[in-house]
C-alpha cells in the first residue's frame, strides 16, 4: 500500500498550530478588552487633596483632612450604572476596614438632590461630594483622559498615588490594596 | 538490500507515537505565547466619546436631514437619551421618530433600549429653505461593555439642503476620524 507523503500532514499540523496560536492570540486580545483600562495618571496626590467641594448638605470638604489615611477617591454618577454596581463593595469596606484608616470618597458628577437619594438607598457610609461636570474636568486632570466613569484613585497614607483606575475596582484589587497599604 | 537496523516502518510507527506528544507541546506553547502576546498588542485605551458614538449627518431633501450614529463595536447608547434639534430650521415636532432599541434588563434603571452599530434616523424640518445650511445637534448618552459610561455628549453636524428634487448631500461627519500613525 503507499503510504501518503508526509508532506500534507505536516501542512495539516503546523496549519493547525497557526490556528491555534491565531486563536490564543485573539483570546488574549479579547481577555485585555475586558479588562478596564489601568489609566495612567499622575503620581503626585498634592492637587487631589488641595480639592474642596461640597457634600450633600452642602458643606464645603476639603480632601486633605482625609490625608494620612488610605484614601480611595471614586468618581461616579447615578446615571452610570457600573458605577452603582460597584459601590455596594466599597459601602462594606467602608464598614470592615474604616476602623483600621481605609477611607472612601465619592465625588459625584451629579446634581445633589440624585446623589442623596442614591446614597440613601444603598446606605452610603462615605462621603458624597458633589462635583458637577467639572468633577469630570478634575478628573481628566488626574489620568481619566477620555473622561468615561467610574474612575478612582487610591492614595496611601504617605500621599502616594497607589492606583488609577478607570473602569469598576475589581474586588481582588481592593483586598490587595488593604493587605498592602493598611 | 541490507535490513536496515530500525525498519522503515516501525520507526513510522514511533514517529506517530511521539507526534501527538509533539503536538500538544507545541499548541500548548502556542497558547501560552498567544496569550503573553494579546494583551501587549491589545494595549488600545478607551475611545473617547465621539470616537466611540460617530456622529453625522447628510441632507435628504429640501425638508429632510438624515443622522446617523456609528456605535463602535463594544460600546452602546441608549435610546431614550437620544435627542436632537437644528437650526435654523427646527426639526418639525413630534416628527422624529427613534428606531426601537435592543432591550437590555439593567438592574439599576429597569428596562432599557440600547442602540449598537448603527442608528439612523430622519429628522423632517420646519420652514425649511432649499440650498439652506442648517446644523443639526445630538445630545447622546452611552457606555462601554469594559464597565464605563460616558457623561452626556453633544455633537453637531451642518449640512446645506439641496435644492427642490436635487439629490441627497453627502455624509458629513461631526468629528472627521483624526490619523493617528503612533497610537
Amino acid at each position: 500500500m503507499a503510504e501518503p507523503s508526509p508532506r500534507p500532514a505536516a501542512r495539516a499540523r503546523w496549519l493547525a498550530y497557526a490556528i491555534v496560536a491565531a486563536a490564543a492570540l485573539a483570546l488574549g486580545l479579547y481577555a485585555f478588552h475586558l479588562l478596564p483600562d489601568p489609566a495612567p495618571g499622575s503620581r503626585d496626590s498634592g492637587p487631589l487633596l488641595a480639592v474642596s467641594l461640597p457634600d450633600v448638605d452642602g458643606q464645603l470638604q476639603s480632601l486633605s483632612q482625609w490625608r494620612g489615611r488610605l484614601l480611595v477617591v471614586n468618581f461616579w454618577a447615578t446615571w452610570c450604572s457600573p458605577c452603582r454596581e460597584e459601590m455596594p463593595m466599597f459601602v462594606r469596606a467602608q464598614a470592615t476596614h474604616g476602623a483600621k484608616g481605609l477611607q472612601f470618597v465619592g465625588i459625584a458628577v451629579d446634581d445633589a438632590a440624585k446623589v442623596r437619594q442614591f446614597a440613601k438607598e444603598i446606605g452610603l457610609n462615605y462621603p458624597a461630594l458633589i462635583g458637577g461636570y467639572g468633577a469630570m474636568e478634575l478628573s481628566r486632570t488626574l489620568g481619566n483622559s477620555v473622561m468615561a466613569l467610574p474612575f478612582t484613585i487610591v492614595i496611601d497614607g504617605k500621599g502616594n498615588v497607589v492606583l488609577t483606575q478607570l473602569g469598576p475596582v475589581r474586588p481582588a484589587q481592593l483586598e490587595r490594596l488593604v493587605a498592602d497599604f493598611l | 538490500m541490507p535490513k536496515p537496523a530500525f525498519p522503515e516502518s516501525l520507526r513510522r510507527v514511533a514517529r506517530r507515537a511521539r507526534a501527538p506528544v509533539a503536538s500538544a507541546r507545541a499548541l500548548v506553547g502556542a497558547l501560552i505565547l498567544g496569550l503573553q502576546i494579546g494583551p501587549v498588542l491589545a494595549q488600545v485605551k478607551l475611545l473617547p466619546p465621539e470616537e466611540a458614538f460617530r456622529f453625522s449627518a447628510r441632507s435628504l431633501d429640501a425638508r429632510t436631514v438624515e443622522a446617523t450614529f456609528a456605535v463602535a463595536d463594544g460600546y452602546y447608547l441608549y435610546r431614550e437619551k437620544l435627542r436632537f434639534s437644528s437650526t435654523p430650521a427646527a426639526i418639525a415636532a413630534g416628527s422624529v421618530v427613534l428606531p426601537p432599541g435592543k432591550v437590555k434588563e439593567d438592574q439599576f434603571f429597569g428596562k432599557v433600549e440600547t442602540y449598537r452599530d448603527r442608528v439612523v434616523v430622519r429628522l423632517p424640518l420646519d420652514n425649511a429653505t432649499a440650498g439652506q445650511a442648517v446644523t443639526v445637534r445630538a445630545d447622546s448618552q452611552g457606555c462601554a461593555d469594559v464597565g464605563v459610561c460616558y457623561p452626556p455628549n453633544v455633537q453637531s453636524v451642518t449640512v446645506t439642503l439641496p435644492v427642490s428634487g436635487g439629490p441627497p448631500g453627502p455624509l458629513i461627519d461631526a468629528n472627521p476620524p483624526k490619523r493617528r500613525w503612533f497610537n
